[in-house]
């Protein structure tokens, strides 16, 4: 396939897999400032889901804060910003994906778009609309799923998701981690951790403590049956990868091979969910720089960047 | 609503042909479909109008106006009510359009080599030479099978009396069929069971047609030629069209930096290397097509695409230096082509036409401008023209010195009425002006054209102008069977 079409599509997976995070961890958020935390930090999430180099916005309230990190259009990391982006790319392909994967995307797009979204995220149920919105991502997943072709496509469609999702949960770890510092009860912060991350049904199930560090951790990290584990991720990337292997210069697909290798090697042996905060930071900061360089170098061989 | 309320806000205006109404009656072919539509109440009508939008909105066929950054999603105008043509009328089109074709093919042949057309007198070489259109770069190139014009739109209109007239020849890039796909897409879900009751003769199989022609181009070289779409990308307002005809066709749809040229040979950039291309369905415009040999800024082509054009390693399709022959100042020379190179009579009207170098005819366009519509040879799209009829006297003052400074570059004609057809606007069934573009296919086993068309309808009442450009909009267009 073309490489600007497998850069195009890499990248339409990656904003519709950020937008889903980012949608899943506003919505527990907002239940969660509305029930259980008192004074409820929104700064520290509208700083940490901002692009570092931009100005920082100042936010007095829920509404500022949802307002901001979901319809701004001056926000570079809006969720409205994420859609356009990845609509903007499923255009430059639209003859490549599925007439009703592009159908889809239009629909995310006017949804986000509307009026009525606007007024229940302001004014009304922010919860109604967000899973309003969620709606339609599930849709493009499944739309995905049931139309697309098992090509090339397919495969830098989901290398572009399973990455994305990797860094996702690094990220979304490291503010809790950050939320934790400052204070509060930690189970509860693990708790809605969990909850954005749509995996505190299977922490109940899966562990037997009460929301311990190290329990979390090791779910968050390692747990190969949980889908949002940067290890589960990981591993989808690869197994998605190896499929290149026909198209790929030897050289190339061997040091792509390497690098995801060593990350998934390093994330398996190289972490102790016991740890001490300060060494799952450095955990989560090494591995967010290795899953960035494998990004970086599908770019290179695949995608034509020089 | 009854047929007397149906029509009571339909005035069809003097000296229009209106293609369903009649002296007080609606015209045969049109019966059945209006029994159909007098069923239904304003209020189902205007629901088929909202539902037509939707689905346009959701299904992305929309082009973007981009400012700030962020675009702004517009649809096409389209109105819901279906133009019907007879099947006795399509064949006279038919006839019509093969035989203009076939002739302006066998100028484009000529024009660019022996030119004994000129030799013979019959078009004076000053007007090609002086035309745009013409690239010296395309004399004694041999194109394949002989074939220039690949995929044509030869605009129709109807006077007062029926009579089709053409009113332009685009041979270049013409664009518009994927919204006669789209019209037809649209109809079935508005009209549930109405096509078929009426006969209505199908368009879908123009991707087919257009593909077996753009592999048999090719296949003096190649058994599995790789045929590709090249679109300027995603600012063109006709992007949606070159996705929906890669798509359907099942090619990859590439931009100019998709492409590179080595040894005189196409390639694409793929994941896996380089992937030799044999056809390109261009929809760039010749100017811009290879920085070496046209407008070097260009960065919507590639380099080096025409030498390895002319050395016969990749087919180009439609071949550069078409608009020499679709240039509004040849089009009166076009009934003389048909007699010269085929010994027929030419079976479409064309349109009086005054090229305004000529002292003559200036004095007498501007004598009778209230009468007159003024063009510019190489503009489409609506622009630059002046309808004598609407323009007030400083408006005809500027526009006249404007001819004075280069009369070459403009023709006059008289203005013709256009057809009327019913549209549904503002809840009310309306007539309104239409031209028609049935799109033809020339490949080596001949030359076709799918029985349907873009017709382009004129939405401001009295308006003589369907360009989308120009607040116009298009409608379904059935030919029965």
């Amino acid at each position: 396939m073309l490489s600007r079409v497998a850069d195009a599509v890499f990248w339409m997976a990656r904003y519709m897999e950020r937008t889903d995070n980012v949608l899943r961890m506003l919505r527990t958020n907002y239940i969660a400032s509305q029930d259980e935390i008192q004074n409820f930090d929104w700064q520290l999430w509208v700083d940490g889901l901002s692009a570092r180099s931009e100005a920082v916005v100042k936010v007095s309230n829920y509404r500022e804060a949802l307002r901001y990190l979901v319809l701004d259009k001056e926000n570079d990391s809006s969720v409205l910003i994420n859609i356009v982006r990845a609509r903007e790319n499923a255009r430059s392909v639209q003859d490549y994906i599925t007439k009703e994967v592009w159908q889809c995307m239009n629909d995310y797009y006017h949804l986000i778009h509307s009026s009525s979204t606007e007024q229940l995220l302001i004014e009304n149920d922010p919860v109604t609309a967000i899973d309003n919105l969620l709606r339609e991502s599930v849709l493009f997943y499944g739309t995905v799923d049931i139309t697309m072709s098992r090509g090339e496509g397919y495969t830098f469609l989901n290398l572009g998701k399973y990455l994305e999702r990797s860094l996702r949960t690094l990220d979304l770890l490291e503010l809790k981690m950050q939320e934790i510092d400052a204070g509060g009860n930690e189970a509860m912060h693990w708790k809605y951790l969990l909850y954005s991350l749509s995996g505190y049904e299977f922490h109940t199930k899966r562990y037997k403590n009460a929301l311990v560090s190290p329990d979390v951790l090791d779910q968050v990290f390692m747990n190969t049956q949980f889908p949002h584990s940067v290890l589960y991720s990981l591993h989808q990337a690869e197994r998605y990868f190896r499929r290149l292997d026909s198209i790929s210069l030897p050289e190339h697909f061997k040091e792509m091979s390497f690098l995801l290798g060593k990350s998934i090697s390093n994330l398996q042996y190289g972490i102790n969910s016991n740890a001490p905060a300060a060494e799952v930071r450095t955990v989560i900061v090494n591995t967010r720089a290795e899953i960035k360089m494998v990004a970086h170098k599908l770019a290179i061989f695949y995608f034509g960047y020089s | 609503m009854s047929s007397t309320d149906f029509l009571s806000d339909y005035s069809v205006r003097p000296n229009v042909w209106d293609e369903m109404y009649w002296q007080g009656n609606i015209r045969e072919h049109y019966q059945l479909f209006f029994d159909s539509l007098i069923q239904a109440s304003v209020t189902e009508l205007s629901h088929k109008d909202d539902l037509a939008k939707k689905l346009f909105m959701s299904q992305g066929i929309t082009f973007t106006v981009y400012n700030d950054g962020e675009g702004i999603e517009k649809i096409f105008p389209f109105d819901i009510i279906p133009r019907i043509i007879t099947a006795k009328e399509w064949e006279q089109i038919e006839l019509g359009i093969k035989q203009r074709i076939k002739a302006l093919n066998i100028f484009l042949r000529d024009i660019y080599h022996d030119q004994f057309i000129i030799k013979d007198g019959v078009i004076p070489a000053a007007l090609i030479h002086s035309c745009p259109g013409f690239l010296r770069e395309m004399v004694n190139v041999n194109v394949p099978f002989d074939i220039y014009t690949h995929i044509s739109g030869i605009d129709l209109i109807r006077d007062s009396d029926g009579s089709f007239y053409v009113l332009e020849d685009n041979l270049r890039t013409p664009s518009g069929v994927s919204y006669m796909l789209e019209n037809r897409n649209m109809t079935y879900r508005i009209f549930p069971g109405l096509l078929p009751k009426n006969n209505v003769r199908s368009v879908k199989d123009y991707p087919d047609l257009l593909l077996k022609n753009l592999r048999l181009l090719a296949k003096q070289q190649k058994n599995e030629p790789t045929v590709v779409v090249l679109t300027p990308g995603v600012f063109n307002s006709a992007y949606f069209e070159h996705t929906t005809l890669a798509r359907l066709m099942g090619v990859d749809l590439v931009e100019g930096r998709d492409l590179v040229v080595d040894n005189a040979k196409v390639y694409m950039k793929t994941t896996a290397g380089l992937k030799q291309v044999d056809v390109i369905y261009r929809r760039v415009d010749d100017e811009f097509l290879d920085p070496l040999v046209f407008n070097p800024d260009s960065i919507l082509g590639v380099s080096g695409i025409y030498y390895a054009y002319r050395k016969g390693n990749v087919v180009i399709v439609n071949a550069p230096g078409n608009g020499v022959a679709d240039d509004k100042a040849i089009y009166p020379y076009v009934p003389h082509m048909i007699r010269y190179y085929l010994n027929e009579e030419p079976v479409l009207k064309t349109v009086p036409t005054y090229g305004m170098d000529e002292p003559e005819h200036f004095k007498h366009v501007f004598a009778n401008i209230h009468k007159m519509v003024i063009k510019k040879t190489n503009e489409s799209g609506g622009y630059g023209m002046l309808m004598g009829h609407a323009a007030d006297e400083k408006q005809v003052a500027v526009y006249k010195k404007e001819v004075e400074k280069n009369p070459r570059q403009f023709i006059a004609q008289p203005i013709i009425s256009l057809s009327s057809v019913p549209c549904f606007i503002n809840g009310k069934v309306q007539p309104r002006h239409v031209d028609l573009r049935p799109f033809s296919l020339y490949g080596p086993d001949g030359i076709e054209i799918v029985p349907g068309g873009l017709t382009r309808v004129a939405l401001r009442e009295g308006s003589l102008v369907v360009n989308s450009s120009q607040g116009g909009g298009s409608k379904d267009t059935w030919i029965l069977g």
